[in-house]
C-alpha cells in the first residue's frame, strides 16, 4: 500500500489515483509538418527508465485533477509532486548500480527481491 | 396513460437503524445537486450572491448548511446541493450571476443520489468500506472527500459534528447505478451492530463479518 501526495487534496490512499504516463511530453506545434516516424515517436514512444521519472497522475476518485510526480521507478519511492506547468523541482535519489542491478534502497519489487544475510554469499 | 412518478434509486430500500440508535442509514430522495465549474477568484462574489452561501476557501470542505451547501469538488469544481425541487431556481440564479465569466452549470441530482449515515458507529462503518481516513481527528464536520467506498467511487460529507446528540451525521453521495450495492455494503458494515442485511436486487452475496 502507498501513500500518494495529492497537490489539491493531500495524503490519499494510491486506490484513489490512477498513472497516466510519461510527464512533459508536449505536443507538436505543427503535426502536419512531422515524419511519419516523428509522429509515430509522439504518440508511441516513452522513456521507460530505471530511476527517477517524471510521471502525470490523476486523483480520478477525488477531485480529478491531473498532476506530476517524480518517482524512482526502482524502488517506488515518490520524490516530489508539483502541479501541471510547474518546474518539476530539483530531487537526488538512490539509482540502480547496474542496468540489471536493484537500487541498493529495498525494491518495490518483491517478487524479484533477493535478501542476503549479512556478509553471507 | 399510467402515472407518471419520479423514483429515487434506493426507492425500494426503508431507512434502516442498528438497536439502541448506534447507527442508521436513510437515502436522502431528490435533493438538488448541481456541478459548477469556476474559478473561484473570479466567481465568488457571484456564486454567494447567487446561492447565500460563499464558495469554499479551502479544498475538501463544505460551506453553507445541511440544507443548502457548496461543496468542493476539485480547484476549480464544486457541488452546490440544494433541498428538493430547489436546483432549477439555484441553476437560474448561477447562470444570471456568472453571466459573461467562463463557467459551466450542470444538473447532476438524478445521477446521485444521497445516502445519510449517521449515528456513534457511522464512522466505523465507513472505516470498513473506504482506505480514506475516517478517524475524527482526520476528518470532522464540514469536511468533503471523493474517494472509493468498496468499489465504488462516492463523495463523503460530514455534515455534522461528532458533538452533536444522536452522533455525527455523514452524506454519500453515490451513483445511482451503485446505489443498491453501497447501500447493501452499508448495511452488512452495520450488521455488527445489530444493523440487519438487506439482500442485493441482483441477489449477490457477500459478508464483511463471520
Ligand atoms: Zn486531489
Amino acid at each position: 500500500m502507498f501513500l500518494i501526495t495529492c497537490p489539491y487534496c493531500g495524503t490519499r490512499d494510491q486506490s484513489e489515483f490512477s498513472n497516466a504516463g510519461e510527464a512533459h511530453v508536449a505536443r507538436p506545434e505543427k503535426p502536419e509538418d512531422l515524419s511519419d516516424e516523428e509522429w509515430a515517436d509522439f504518440v508511441f514512444l516513452r522513456n521507460n527508465p530505471k530511476g527517477l521519472f517524471a510521471e502525470r497522475w490523476i486523483h480520478t476518485a477525488g477531485c480529478r485533477r491531473f498532476f506530476n510526480m517524480l518517482r524512482n521507478t526502482a524502488t517506488d519511492e515518490i520524490l516530489a509532486v508539483y502541479k501541471v506547468g510547474e518546474t518539476p523541482p530539483r530531487v537526488s535519489t538512490a539509482e540502480p548500480a547496474t542496468p540489471s542491478g536493484e537500487a541498493p534502497i529495498g525494491s518495490g519489487n518483491d517478487a524479484v527481491k533477493v535478501e542476503r544475510p549479512e556478509g553471507g554469499e | 396513460m399510467s402515472e407518471i412518478r419520479r423514483r429515487t434509486p434506493l426507492h425500494t430500500r426503508k431507512p434502516l437503524e442498528a438497536p439502541g440508535g448506534a447507527a442508521r442509514i436513510a437515502e436522502l430522495p431528490f435533493l438538488g445537486k448541481l456541478v459548477l465549474r469556476v474559478d473561484p477568484q473570479a466567481g465568488s462574489k457571484a456564486v454567494e450572491a447567487a446561492t447565500g452561501v460563499p464558495l469554499p476557501a479551502e479544498a475538501c470542505t463544505a460551506t453553507g448548511d445541511a440544507d443548502t451547501a457548496i461543496l468542493w469538488i476539485g480547484p476549480d469544481e464544486f457541488w452546490v446541493i440544494t433541498p428538493r425541487d430547489g436546483e432549477t431556481a439555484a441553476a437560474a440564479a448561477l447562470e444570471q450571476g456568472l453571466a459573461g465569466l467562463h463557467h459551466q452549470v450542470a444538473d447532476i441530482g438524478s445521477y446521485y443520489t444521497a445516502i445519510e449515515i449517521a449515528g456513534p458507529r457511522a464512522r466505523e462503518m465507513l472505516m470498513k468500506l473506504t482506505m480514506l481516513d475516517v478517524d475524527a481527528r482526520a476528518f470532522s464536520a464540514g469536511q468533503v472527500a471523493g474517494s472509493i467506498f468498496a468499489a465504488a467511487q462516492a463523495y463523503l460529507w460530514q455534515v455534522t459534528g461528532d458533538d452533536q446528540p444522536g452522533g455525527p451525521a455523514f452524506r454519500l453521495f453515490v451513483r445511482r447505478s451503485m446505489a443498491d450495492y453501497m447501500w447493501c455494503l452499508l448495511a452488512e458494515a452495520g450488521f455488527e451492530w445489530g444493523m440487519p442485511r438487506q439482500t442485493p436486487v441482483g441477489g449477490e452475496t457477500w459478508r464483511l463479518e463471520r
